[in-house]
């Protein structure tokens, strides 16, 4: 929690510093008398800008469903809403609700194939709201139908998270005994996330789990 | 209205994707702090993975670089006014109170740097508010919902920075145009 809050503050105050520069940079350089603006420096404002919106555009398509046509579509509704109304918050809002409704559809192919259990990315996770596989809330036997259907080896570790505010020792050992070692899933490793020192909690994972300390994983 | 709404917008983001417990704080330091709608969004998956905060730096030169272009149409303006009252100005000089204050060049100087200065401070106002709801909003949903729906509920929402890109981009390329003409 503490690192947490200095990481909050230092981003806080980089951002500001840089983003303070960048506006006083005109005041600072050619803020004194009697010195003409260089003709190259509107020019530069004119063609750089520009050039690196369009990166960033490209850049953050990627983090977007980019192999769907959907933030295509939606990006295509922004752009001619603002070209024709002029009002940016029309235009904003009117894509990102088509984008949402267009992914919330369904419509969106989820790669499905051959999916990976890391520590780093564990696929099932107990919480206390229920059994999750990949953050969707699923019945043990669907999750372990999910392991099946995609793909995910039998003989290899299977790592499932705990969150550290779940308390029900039987339920962690009802769907290890069960469900996963009868599909065939013997080889769970149960990550039992230990949060700083505040929120110690006495449970222990079932057979061959282990305890890591909590690094920041609320911050998914 | 924009203001607040985008805000909101970014607010819910911020808390759905990040942190739920410290968002509102989060929140409020750097809706106050940045005056930077672009950054609030950019920022919200770069803090979620703890970027290195150099990396976040050089993202935010790259995304707010259009800013350093601004103050040249307002040093004339601004010239000779009260040290605290510029420092104001120029934090507050973003891509809508840019246009607004160009547009009201025409105006008698001391009425123009009011204008700016109520400007300024009325949409620094509604955009803290609309960050700060937003994330707070989200924050108490957070104790009494399932993160992970709130977060699925979301889902897509991270649109609404690469629509504020290709909005500012348009823009762009239609004042460039305009000019060549």
């Amino acid at each position: 929690m503490k690192s947490e809050i200095l990481y909050m503050l230092c981003v806080v105050a980089a951002v500001f510093a840089a983003n303070y520069a960048l506006r006083a940079l005109p005041f600072v350089a050619f803020g004194g008398r009697g010195r003409e603006l260089p003709n190259w420096v509107s020019s530069l404002g004119a063609y750089v800008s520009p050039v690196i919106i369009a990166a960033l555009i490209v850049y953050s398509y990627a983090g977007l469903q980019w192999r769907t046509p959907w933030p295509f579509i939606a990006g295509a509704l922004t752009v001619g809403l603002q070209l024709w109304r002029r009002n940016p918050l029309m235009s904003i809002v009117a894509g990102t609700v088509l984008y949402m409704s267009l992914l919330s559809c369904g419509c969106v192919s989820v790669p499905s194939d051959n999916l990976k259990s890391t520590v780093a990315h564990p696929l099932v996770r107990v919480t206390r709201f229920g059994i999750k596989f990949q953050d969707k809330l699923v019945t043990p036997e669907e999750s372990v139908k999910l392991l099946v259907k995609h793909g995910v080896p039998k003989d290899r570790t299977l790592h499932v998270l705990v969150d550290d505010d779940f308390d029900n020792q039987r339920i962690l050992w009802v769907f290890k005994h069960n469900y996963l070692d009868r599909a065939g899933y013997t080889k769970s490793v149960w990550i039992h996330e230990r949060r700083g020192e505040s929120g110690k909690s006495d449970i222990k994972p079932p057979d061959g789990g282990v305890t890591i300390p909590y690094k920041g994983r609320m911050l998914r | 209205m924009g203001y607040t709404t985008m805000g909101f917008v970014a607010g819910v983001l911020l808390a759905a994707k990040g942190n739920v417990v410290l968002a509102p704080l989060w929140a409020f330091l750097s809706s106050s702090l940045w005056i930077t709608g672009t950054m609030s969004f950019a920022a919200v998956p770069e803090v979620a993975v703890r970027a290195p905060v150099a990396t976040i730096v050089l993202m935010t030169i790259a995304v707010n670089f259009r800013y350093a272009f601004y103050g040249f149409s307002m040093l004339e303006r601004w010239k000779n006014i009260p040290v605290l009252q510029k420092a104001y100005l120029i934090l507050m000089l973003t891509d809508e109170n840019y246009a607004l204050e160009t547009a009201s060049q025409t105006m008698k100087r001391g009425l123009h740097l009011k204008y700016c200065t109520v400007i300024s401070a009325l949409n620094h106002s509604y955009w803290v508010l609309g960050v700060t709801v937003g994330a707070f909003v989200v924050c108490l949903l957070g104790m009494a919902i399932d993160p992970d729906v709130i977060r699925a509920r979301t889902n897509g929402m991270e649109f609404a920075m690469v629509a504020l890109f290709l909005v500012i981009f348009t823009d762009q390329i239609r004042s460039f145009v305009s000019h060549e003409k």
